[in-house]
């Protein structure tokens, strides 16, 4: 062992001697420690926030409501928890519903950290160690990153070591799921929200990474758009279509079609997030996106049934299990280019392209496993170009023609066993019935709301290739579905945060509306574009992601344009900005965090509790994750909730077995103290919940702009809110909101143009005294309003602490 | 000749408790009997006019209070009905909680009447109800609700509505 510290020595007498450098300390880390004060909690343990945590909790109380009543985890059981019972390990329901919550929440983690070392070994590996870290203008790169671990990374490299920190958490965490480990719900709650927020680093580590590498936009809000749906497939064309998240592979597939020229010749599109990270690679300079996109996974069956695609490409995340089965009744070979999704193919790696070929060609095999992406940059796309003359030879058919459409609907016997299986208990049988004589307009209908899951055909006792009919009487709508998406413009730099910041914080832009999240609406794909539409109207900033950027990009205005070409991509009121994929919604907390570090400096290193304090108290934004579905969805929520913002999702997420709602009743729930003094102060009671469900686009509205009030509001931000509050609620439900008063302090906090309306009703209704002479409130209201307090949840950041 | 199914726990993939499926009648009687009821009427119930009338006519001829859950708030109130909007999710907590004092400041309740909600969204609800609170919930929606305490069966729209009759009649 070398006595070596620091300083330069040479080894170039030494000769077949390997040198392994695990890691490098000393030196480097000393000085990353030097250059700015390090917080409290760098790099937390599973323990370190739970201060935090108890603190949301108490306010925020979790309401369990779960899909089974018993426990399958060991084998003791199963036990019947109902009613709250102990199971035979002492676990209550309360406490396994948690755990099960946890699960969900580092499951979503580790397929986003996952993808993260994945891309990033990729990455590494073909552009070095030392490849500089790029997101555009701004210092702070790596918001989330820095405030949770305390690094600064500058290279590729530099991310590995805190992408080691959240490996190491997941796995701690998942050790507590084990039997015999974590018993109480409160706990595991803390511990969901700790996956939560590793969520988010391994999210931020995965998009910094591509963007550095790959030519992404960087905090651009005029990257280019992208043609997006079903209806934009030229399928004259031999098509080659990917499907899940991970880019990588994929970008050699684009590399080699644009290097021999083939650009006019093949269709390649994408479905899901690979698709939304096509359209953003190579152009960080403004070229145009080389791929078109087709959707979410609500697509995936339809657009492999359609028969168009030759060649199907899969990644990870998001793809359908039965990708291989579907596509070998339509001789569409499959390739698969990582390990997470297999499907049981032979590794291909090591051959020849040319056998390769000719295995898949004859359909002697029906897919190949692919790991070597250079090959797969050159067999995806002349597989394609094969199979298209071959398939088209062969005949394959893949929808009914409308002869076998009427076979098929009068075969219905109407059981309706497909309505009960159905995820949203779609109306087919009325439709099929429509359709039997000739009336496809309740399918055309349904096929928006049809997720594509495919429930329906298992339990047909007649065998109707249900998702068939529904795709052959929808063709006409499908044909019409041709939209716009602004591709993914990565970070919000830090110039924006200057320029709006401020107007954030005081309330007078009246909040930041994140749309996020997958695709299981509950009545279609249309109510992303109506919440979107009217927030943008009301001059909210709104942000959005994944498949809901997709969803959003499928309707157009009166005069034809999609939202994304009515409003432009800044991070200032009113504008609507694409971050990008699954991974970008890293930049929604980053966003937050550099608001704090921007315009209110404080200190974001390692200091994870007074940043999401600073955030849950003066940032006005909401989370939606409209239909989420997934596991993913459930972990970025949690990640958000622990940084002090509030999400709501569809109807379906009550299937995610819990929520952490706050009872307005409860006064006490509602205070903070001033960080001046250390007074307790009456806050209104915004956010209402760290995390809930709404039965309805019409009911989400006003709650939307009810959860954007914050303590921090002044009085022109206040009412601008609440008279946000009071319209949707008069516009979407048709009534006053009961609790309006509850948000103001002073009559300046009332809108403008129901002042004298309101001050009577205050006086009559609430008991509040009022001069009239002056038209001002004299006594009433529960809290103060006092511009310069600084609200907190966390003692220890009073001044008297 | 043995019974070979006395005394039989149904253990289903959900659990072991199931909503008791009940005819209207007695679904009837069951709510005349509640000291203090709440009928949670969901925004899906504007999708069908015919039911819309009937949930009115229950509230009013029962004198039951509604909570107007999703956006349905509106056209119960126009229609006469003491309604209040509260958001489907909040009341399912505030329900296990002994201290709220319901949504007219009178106290918890004891039973909670179920209509116009979307099926997998409000049987996710009375799961929790079920499993963390002594409330008693009858559906008389048109699905059956396997996490109430009682349950219409799966009805067509007509079958419904002759239900939902049957059910004003006996009250």
């Amino acid at each position: 062992m070398s006595n070596v510290t620091t300083g330069k020595f040479s080894i170039e007498d030494l000769e077949n001697v390997q040198v392994t450098i695990e890691n490098i300390v000393g030196a480097i880390e000393e000085v990353e420690e030097t250059e700015e004060e390090m917080g409290v909690t760098p790099k937390p343990g599973i323990s370190s926030l739970r201060h935090w945590d108890f603190n949301l909790l108490n306010r925020y109380e979790p309401i369990y409501t779960p899909m089974c009543d018993q426990c399958c985890y060991c084998t003791f059981g199963k036990c019947d928890l109902s009613g709250n019972k102990e199971g035979a390990c002492g676990i209550d329901m309360k406490a396994h519903q948690a755990r099960e919550f946890l699960l969900r929440v580092i499951t979503g983690a580790s397929a986003h950290t996952g993808h993260g070392r994945h891309l990033l070994h990729h990455l590494i590996e073909k552009y070095g160690r030392d490849h500089p870290i790029d997101v555009g203008s701004s210092n702070l790169k790596t918001p989330v990153m820095q405030t949770v671990t305390g690094y600064k990374p500058e290279t590729l490299g530099d991310l590995e070591k805190a992408l080691d920190y959240v490996e190491e958490q997941i796995t701690q965490l998942l050790a507590t799921i084990h039997m015999g480990q974590e018993g109480e719900a409160i706990d595991f709650e803390s511990k969901a929200l700790h996956g939560g927020m590793l969520d988010h680093v391994g999210m931020e580590i995965s998009d910094i990474a591509q963007i550095s590498c790959l030519k992404m936009p960087k905090s651009d809000p005029e990257s280019p758009l992208a043609e997006i749906g079903m209806g934009c497939i030229d399928s004259s064309k031999p098509m080659l279509l990917t499907i899940g998240h991970n880019v990588s592979g994929v970008t050699n597939i684009i590399d080699y079609i644009d290097e021999q020229g083939l650009s006019d010749d093949i269709e390649i599109a994408g479905l899901c997030c690979t698709a939304i990270d096509m359209t953003r690679y190579n152009t960080d300079e403004g070229d145009e996106p080389k791929s078109k996109v087709i959707g979410s996974l609500a697509k995936e069956l339809k657009m492999i049934r359609s028969g168009v695609p030759d060649v199907i490409v899969v990644d990870e995340q998001c793809v359908r299990a039965d990708i291989l089965r579907e596509a070998q009744r339509l001789s569409i070979p499959v390739i698969s280019t990582n390990d997470k999704i297999m499907y049981g193919l032979k590794d291909r790696s090591n051959d020849n392209v040319d056998e390769i070929l000719g295995d898949l060609e004859s359909g002697n095999e029906p897919g190949a496993l692919i790991l070597d992406f250079d090959k797969l940059g050159e067999l995806a796309p002349r597989l394609a170009m094969d199979m298209a003359p071959i398939r088209e030879e062969k005949g394959i058919k893949s929808l009914p023609t409308s002869e076998e459409l009427q076979e098929l609907t009068e075969r219905c016997v109407h059981c309706k066993e497909c309505e009960l299986v159905c995820p949203t208990n779609l109306s087919i049988s009325d439709a099929m019935s429509a359709a039997e004589s000739g009336d496809f307009a309740p399918f055309e209908e349904l096929h928006d709301k049809c997720v594509a899951c495919g429930r329906c055909e298992q339990v047909c006792p007649k065998d109707i290739p249900v998702l068939n009919v529904i795709e052959k009487s929808a063709q006409r709508v499908i044909r019409e579905e041709k939209g716009k998406l602004r591709s993914g413009r990565g970070q919000v730099s830090d110039p924006e945060i200057r320029e709006e910041g401020v107007n954030l914080v005081l309330g007078t832009t009246p909040g930041i509306i994140a749309l996020v999240g997958c695709s299981n609406y509950p009545e279609g794909t249309k109510d992303l574009y109506r919440i979107a539409d009217e927030m943008l109207k009301r001059n909210y900033i709104v942000v959005v992601s994944g498949c809901s950027a997709m969803d959003l990009g499928m309707y157009r205005n009166e005069d034809g344009n999609t939202l994304y070409e009515e409003y432009p991509g800044k991070f200032i009121k009113g504008n609507l900005l694409n971050v990008g994929s699954c991974v970008s919604n890293s930049h929604i907390t980053g966003t937050a965090i550099k608001v704090a570090s921007i315009f209110a400096q404080r200190n974001v290193t390692g200091n994870f509790e007074e940043i999401a304090d600073y955030i849950l108290n003066r940032i006005g934004a909401v989370g939606v994750a409209w239909g989420a579905y997934s596991q993913k969805a459930s972990s970025i929520a949690t990640g958000c909730n622990r940084f002090g913002i509030p999400v709501i999702i569809g109807p379906h997420g009550s299937k995610y077995r819990r929520a952490l709602i706050g009872k307005p009743y409860d006064k006490d729930k509602w205070t903070v103290y001033d960080a001046r003094n250390g007074e307790e102060l009456q806050i209104p009671p915004s956010p209402e919940f760290l995390l809930s469900t709404v039965e309805s686009v019409e009911e989400l509205m006003p709650m939307l702009a009810k959860n954007c009030m914050r303590p921090s509001d002044n009085n022109m931000g206040r009412m601008i809110k609440l008279t946000n509050y009071i319209e949707l609620s008069e516009k979407y439900l048709g009534v006053m909101p009961e609790d309006w008063y509850q948000f103001v302090r002073t009559e300046t906090d009332l809108p403008l143009t129901k002042r004298g309306d309101l001050l009577k009703k205050l006086e009559s209704e609430h008991g509040w005294e009022i001069d009239w002479k002056k038209k001002k409130i004299i006594s009433g209201p529960s809290m103060k309003f006092d511009v310069s307090s600084q609200p907190t949840n966390v003692k220890r950041l009073c001044k008297e602490a | 000749m043995v019974d070979a199914i006395k005394n039989t726990r149904v253990y289903t993939t959900w659990g072991t408790k199931n909503a008791k499926p009940v005819q209207p009648k007695v679904a009837a009687k069951t709510i005349s009997k509640a000291k203090r009821p709440l009928m949670v009427v969901g925004a899906d119930l504007l999708k069908n006019k015919e039911v819309l009338d009937r949930a009115v006519t229950i509230a009013k001829t029962a004198g039951i209070p509604v909570a107007a859950t999703g956006h349905s708030i509106k056209e119960l109130v126009d229609k006469g009905v003491s309604a209040k909007y509260i958001n489907i999710h909040s009341l399912g907590l505030y329900l296990c909680d002994p201290n709220w004092e319901g949504l007219d400041g009178n106290g918890c309740y004891d039973m909670a009447i179920i209509l116009g909600h979307k099926k997998y969204y409000i049987n996710q609800v009375l799961s929790g109800l079920k499993n963390f609170t002594n409330l008693k919930t009858i559906s008389i929606d048109k699905h059956y609700l396997q996490n109430a305490t009682m349950s219409f069966g799966n009805l067509s729209d007509e079958k419904h509505l002759e239900a939902l009759d049957e059910l004003i009649e006996n009250l």
